[in-house]
């Protein structure tokens, strides 16, 4: 077990509806093993249970049914938060606090004492660049530096394990790029790396294994090579006589011909060679050939939507 | 214990940047300031009752107000602002989180009183011409009296909404002022049966009992003929810190069980 960072057997949170609401199972039989050292990418859309989840193994709610362990010892147990840090969804920090004053309130909430606390805070507001902007109250801040000093107290303790929520969620292309770098520069240290999102892209650059969650229970898991295989590649060319359409049928694959126009769409590259030297023999002449990745959100609107129909 | 006082700390920051606090603290130093003017209403004697009185009359009010406004929120706006999510994700037990709070409004308060106090003496020091050690006695039961009220705010901010906690604290001080005066008064009478008499006895020992704070005005307790001053005095504090720490512990277990 001590492998994994984090581990849950059979997690249920259940939210009882007050009143008239009916009681939502916001998780539902959870089975999540994150190994250390990895970048896991816990996906799926608004309201999937993907911050419940992170609220259990932080223990700021307690399950309903089930357990979860965090780098070996049961969620929740703050001596075990030394070597944790979180990432909340958005910048739920005192704003009338200046970027300097929340990360030495959070440094000393870690234990850590004078000299190293204002070493260690003035290292990070340079890293994240919000030296310049160290003394103004964080309600002055734009949505990305508040979320760069979000970054900033993540790393005051050095933890073993992040737990960023939607880090990328509401930020601007550059800081967007800024977060992935730093979520790169983290996986070169070892950290591990447990990120929820509902935006793919983001993602699928960085992480090495995703679970998708979808209205609490957990619907894919796997390394993200895996779980994208299977992409096509598409051929066009022109001048392409009737004749040549049959044998290249007989490959397998969707084609179409108009005109003298074929369309080629070969599930397997392998046999694209085969295709191209048909059109050429044919008389034909090659426009392109082009490989089409499945993207994480095909797989993410094609699992979402087939959860929706069963 | 870091944590501790850390959040003790904030909790102090943010109180004092609270308008509202700030200006019934600002109202208050004013009316203290400039309570001597009424001397010329009484003579001799009365003028240092008066004064003496009406100042702590004000200070009592204002620490009244205050420990009720800066605690009703206290613990609830942490968790509807969800500043609390980051909080409890560092190593804080959530028991350190409780203490804290509790610790940032008994300083919030030691810092108002402090104020009122200094202001208080020199005002009664320039209308009476001496400096009157009544004055630092009444300051620090005053400051224990809104102490344990905060403790009784806090622990019921840790299970209702601000909005009923101002009601609920807001009865317990006054029946926590009233209760013991009222229950001498029945068990003098003699049509009293014990079907009315042992309930309020009950409530009496039960609700912290506010009135053994209330030193500055001898007409409400008469017969309270104090022997032993100091005694009296001690005994009243460690009251105070019995229950509060009483207080505490049940707010820190309600709150360990509690969902955000
Ligand atoms: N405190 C709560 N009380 C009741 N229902 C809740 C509460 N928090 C979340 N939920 C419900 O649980 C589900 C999962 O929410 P959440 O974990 O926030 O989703 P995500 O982070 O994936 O967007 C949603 O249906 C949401 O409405
Ligand atoms: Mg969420």
């Amino acid at each position: 077990m001590s492998d994994l960072a984090i581990k849950t057997v059979n997690l249920t949170k259940r939210y009882s509806g007050l009143w008239s609401k009916q009681p939502v199972d916001a998780v539902k039989n959870l089975n999540l093993e994150v190994h250390r050292g990895e970048i896991f990418g816990f996906l799926g859309p608004n309201g999937a249970g993907k911050t419940t989840t992170i609220k259990v193994l932080l223990g700021i709610i307690y399950p309903t049914d089930g357990e979860a362990y965090v780098l070996g010892k049961p969620a929740g147990d703050p001596k075990n938060h030394h070597k944790i840090s979180y990432l909340p969804e958005n910048p739920y920090f005192y704003d009338y606090m200046t970027g300097r004053e929340i990360l030495t309130f959070y440094a000393r909430l870690f234990g850590i004492a004078e000299p190293q606390r204002s070493k260690r805070v003035n290292e990070l507001l340079e890293r994240v660049g919000l030296s310049r902007a160290a003394d103004q109250p964080l309600r002055t801040y734009s949505k990305g530096m508040q979320q760069r000093i979000g970054l900033a107290q993540c790393l005051l303790n050095d933890p073993e394990l992040l737990i960023l929520d939607e880090p990328t969620a509401g930020l601007d292309p550059i800081a967007h790029i800024d977060i992935r770098d730093m979520i790169l520069d983290l996986r070169n240290q070892g950290k591990t790396l447990f990120i929820s999102s509902h935006q793919l892209s983001d993602v699928e650059r960085v992480c090495d294994r995703v679970a998708i969650l979808n209205r609490g229970v957990m619907v894919q898991l796997g390394r993200i090579e895996e779980l994208l295989a299977g992409g096509h590649v598409e051929l066009i060319a022109d001048k392409v006589p009737d004749n040549a359409v049959e044998p290249i049928k007989q490959l397998g694959g969707k084609v179409s011909l108009h005109d003298g126009r074929l369309i080629v769409e070969q599930p397997d590259n392998g046999t694209v060679d085969r295709v191209i030297d048909i059109v050429r023999s044919a008389g034909g002449h090659i426009i392109s050939v082009k490989p089409y990745r499945r993207t994480l959100e095909d797989l993410f609107v094609e699992t979402i939507q087939g959860g929706k129909n069963a | 214990m870091n944590a501790t006082f850390a959040i003790a700390g904030a909790t102090f920051g943010e109180a004092v940047r609270k308008r509202i606090l700030m200006v019934i603290l600002l109202v208050a130093l004013l009316i203290i300031l400039i309570s001597p003017a009424f001397e010329p209403f009484a003579a001799g004697r009365g003028a240092r009752t008066l004064i003496i009185s009406f100042g702590f009359g004000v200070i009592q009010l204002a620490g009244t107000f205050i420990a009720i406004i800066m605690c009703t929120g206290m613990i609830p706006t942490e968790i509807e602002r969800r500043t609390i999510y980051t909080i409890l994700s560092k190593p804080v037990q959530r028991y350190q989180f409780v203490l804290g709070k509790f610790f940032g409004a008994v300083g919030t308060l030691a810092f108002m009183y402090l104020m009122m106090g200094i202001v208080f003496l020199i005002a009664s020091r320039l209308a009476l011409g001496s400096f009157d050690p009544q004055i630092v006695k009444g300051l620090i039961m005053f400051f224990f009296q809104s102490s344990l009220l905060a403790a009784v705010v806090l622990f019921f901010s840790t299970f209702v909404s601000p909005l009923v906690n101002y009601f609920l604290s807001g009865g317990v001080f006054l029946m926590g002022n009233l209760l013991s005066s009222f229950l001498e008064t029945i068990q003098r009478n003699p049509d009293v049966t014990p079907i009315t008499r042992i309930p309020v006895q009950l409530l009496t020992v039960i609700l912290p009992n506010f009135a053994n704070f209330n030193v500055q005005n001898p007409i409400i307790n008469p017969e309270q003929v104090l022997t032993d001053e100091v005694a009296y005095l001690v005994q009243t504090i460690a009251y105070a810190i019995v229950y509060m720490a009483l207080l505490i512990v049940a707010s820190m277990l309600i709150f360990n069980q509690r969902e955000m």
